[in-house]
């Protein structure tokens, strides 16, 4: 378990006196309970983070999803086809309500692109867009992408372990790197050993909790086991929260890199 | 006129010299004041008069928490019920509805996030913003897909009066507003935060894009007098806070745009620190001028008492002399202030160190210093008490005289 959190690389063109002295330290580590390994800690969790994101987005996906958007006065609902390439690709469009079917969204490298049916107009977010909310969802126009700035920008540092379902969950502080250009002052992430997301928690400069992104129903979906459902709530009174859920979804397939462009944005949702 | 009145005023032309010197250092301080405390009270005035026309007007009727939050959802859905209301007030001098919405606002391939404002034809007869267009002209009601963009956020566009701007937003209940609009006119404030974000388009066209229906966000109030705003506010907030069990607050300039009363509140206190180190000087002054007064006349004290007067006559005495000289210097300075003052009122000053303050609020940097009761009262009150204070230290030393060694020493 232990070895889990360790990187493997640790142990490469080291000497026999080393691997005692880890080995001791390993007893030490087992013996007093705690279940992280200090000198490897930030290698070891950005290793989890990043394995993480490529769980989640796998090599490729293609998704129907179901989004509801609750606020305490009244509440939406959607449907979007969503299409997503490696870490930097994807392409979003609502196909239901009719009234805004074939908006969508593409996000290509760190710029993205905003398209409407109605006008027949392709807008260019400006980057002070990006961490504004999607269709009016709670979900920002960054978290939808699901974008590697978590794995890049941020320092990772494992604080804790608990477990879900029987398995053991790593439990992740990010902090952003020094210039680094994010909005978030911290951010906590709960990732089970079996690579799944359960928790991110997004914390302003002043450390309050702003929003937090809970993975629920975790079953095989699309031939791996994946949330099916995705909470993102707005503070902690539960007022406001908007939910996707993943209606059909498929990894890994074939998706040519000239499908995310802006001719495919304008068709997607036909 | 009594002896005593007669006597002191022939002390004072007894050596005018020093009579006038003194009253010039008294009325030299009271123009100060009056003059300052003018142009500061006009200062403020211009700035308030010209935010409240350009922007918040004097009250604005909103939703509750629409102040806070800026939520599309939290807008007055009644408007006209409002505007019934105001219409019965005589203090209103005029209002105007508006509604805000965030959206993209987009050229040929440049866009930037602003804050859409949907504006009625009433904003002529309310606001100055017609007063700031630089190119084009203004919008009216009936002309739907128009707008009116300031000129910083057309520069950044690259877009003139003719041209096209897509606007992407997220109407009421929550699905996609998008349209496109012709530039008709260009607005310069001279307020750069204002030309950076400002971008208007008709309030019908706003309402249905955004499907709000009738609902607007602010009923934008200016009253006739800005000393009539807090008594409004009040009837106001009884009437139509009152009847919508307070789902309407009423707000005043000072809650529309807390800023600008934190930078008067901090000018004011900038200011008492010159008035402070003006009073001491004036302080000084003055008192050195009645103290000197005494030296000189230690003979003719000291004779007086020697022939039997009182030390209480004496002082009697010295106190009328200071009286009258206070009076006449500061009749002296009231006329040349108010004059002074009247003519900088009619033409206009300019302050370095104010520029930067009304260059921020966007108002002309010629500041008119304004003549009230309260800059002349504050003022005068100000000397006349500085005078009566240092008159007490020569009183205090006549009373300690005695005829022989006074008579003898001067």
């Amino acid at each position: 378990m232990i070895y889990d959190v360790c990187p493997p690389t640790i142990h490469l063109r080291k000497g026999m006196k080393v691997m005692i002295g880890q080995a001791v330290f390993a007893l030490l580590v087992i013996l007093s309970g705690a279940p992280v390994c200090p000198a490897a800690d930030t290698l070891a969790a950005e290793h989890i983070v990043d394995t993480a994101i490529r769980y989640y987005r796998g090599q490729s996906s293609a998704a129907i999803m179901d989004m509801k958007i609750v606020r305490p006065a009244w509440s939406r609902e959607l449907s979007l086809k969503a299409w997503t390439k490696g870490q930097k690709n994807s392409l979003f469009t609502i196909i239901s309500p009719p009234k805004d079917e074939g908006n969508g969204t593409l996000k290509k490298g760190d710029e993205m692109w905003t398209y409407n049916p109605k006008i027949n107009r392709i807008i260019k977010l400006p980057p002070s867009m990006m961490s504004q909310s999607w269709m009016g969802s709670d979900f920002s126009n960054d978290d939808l992408a699901k974008s590697d700035s978590i794995v890049e920008d941020y320092v990772h540092r494992l604080i804790g372990a608990e477990f879900h379902e029987g398995k053991r969950v790593h439990v992740i502080q990010c902090t952003p790197k020094p210039g680094a250009a994010v909005v978030w002052g911290k951010q906590v992430l709960k990732i089970r050993e079996d690579h799944i997301l359960l928790l991110q928690e997004f914390y302003d400069e002043d450390n309050r909790l702003v929003k937090f992104l809970t993975g629920t129903q975790i079953e095989p979906v699309g031939g791996k086991v994946f949330p099916r459902f995705w909470t993102m709530q707005k503070g902690t009174d539960g007022r406001d929260f908007t939910i996707v859920a993943y209606r059909e979804v498929r990894f890994d397939m074939e998706i040519p890199d000239d499908f995310f462009t802006r001719t495919s944005l304008t068709n997607a949702w036909r | 006129m009594s002896l005593y009145s007669y006597m002191a005023w022939r002390n004072i032309w007894r050596n005018p010299r020093r009579s006038l010197l003194t009253m010039g250092a008294i009325a030299f301080a009271t123009v100060i004041l009056i003059f300052m405390l003018s142009l500061q009270f006009g200062n403020y005035s211009t700035i308030i008069d010209s935010v409240v026309k350009m922007r918040t007007g004097h009250l604005q009727v909103q939703a509750t928490g629409y102040q806070e939050n800026r939520d599309i959802h939290l807008a007055v859905a009644d408007p006209s019920q409002v505007a019934a209301t105001l219409d019965r007030a005589p203090e209103v001098s005029g209002f105007t509805f508006r509604a805000h919405a965030f959206a993209l606002v987009s050229s040929d391939n440049r866009s930037y996030g602003t804050v859409v404002t949907g504006i009625s034809d009433r904003e002529l007869t309310t606001s100055s913003l017609a007063r700031t267009i630089s190119e084009g002209r203004f919008l009216t009601e009936d002309e739907g897909a128009q707008a009116l963009v300031g000129n910083i956020l057309a520069k950044n566009l690259r877009v003139k009066p003719g041209d096209e701007v897509a606007l992407l937003g997220q109407g009421l209940d929550g699905s996609v507003a998008a349209t496109i609009v012709t530039v008709r006119g260009i607005l310069s404030s001279g307020q750069d935060q204002f030309d950076r974000v400002s971008f208007y388009i008709p309030l019908p066209y706003f309402q249905e894009l955004f499907g709000m229906g009738e609902a607007v966000h602010e009923i934008v109030v200016i009253a006739e007098r800005l000393e009539d705003v807090a008594g409004l506010k009040q009837r106001l907030e009884e009437e139509v806070a009152g009847d919508t069990g307070r789902a309407l607050r009423v707000l005043d300039w000072k809650e529309l745009s807390p800023g600008l009363l934190e930078a008067i509140t901090l000018d004011l206190m900038t200011g008492f620190l010159f008035y402070i180190v003006l009073i001491v000087v004036v302080a000084f002054s003055i008192s050195n001028t009645f103290i000197m007064a005494i030296f000189e006349r230690k003979k003719e004290l000291g004779l007086m008492l020697a022939l039997g007067s009182r030390p209480a006559r004496l002082t009697g005495i010295l106190f009328l002399e200071y009286g009258m000289l206070t009076t006449l210097g500061l009749a002296a300075g009231i006329l040349i202030g108010c004059l002074v003052t009247l003519y900088f009122g009619a033409y206009g000053i300019q302050i370095p160190g104010m520029a930067e303050m009304a260059r921020h609020y966007g108002v002309p940097e010629r500041v008119f210093p304004q003549l009230s009761f309260l800059s002349v009262g504050i003022g005068s009150g100000l000397v006349v008490g500085i005078s009566l204070c240092t008159s007490l230290i020569p009183v205090w030393k006549v009373r300690r005289l005695r005829p022989v060694p006074a008579m003898a020493e001067g």
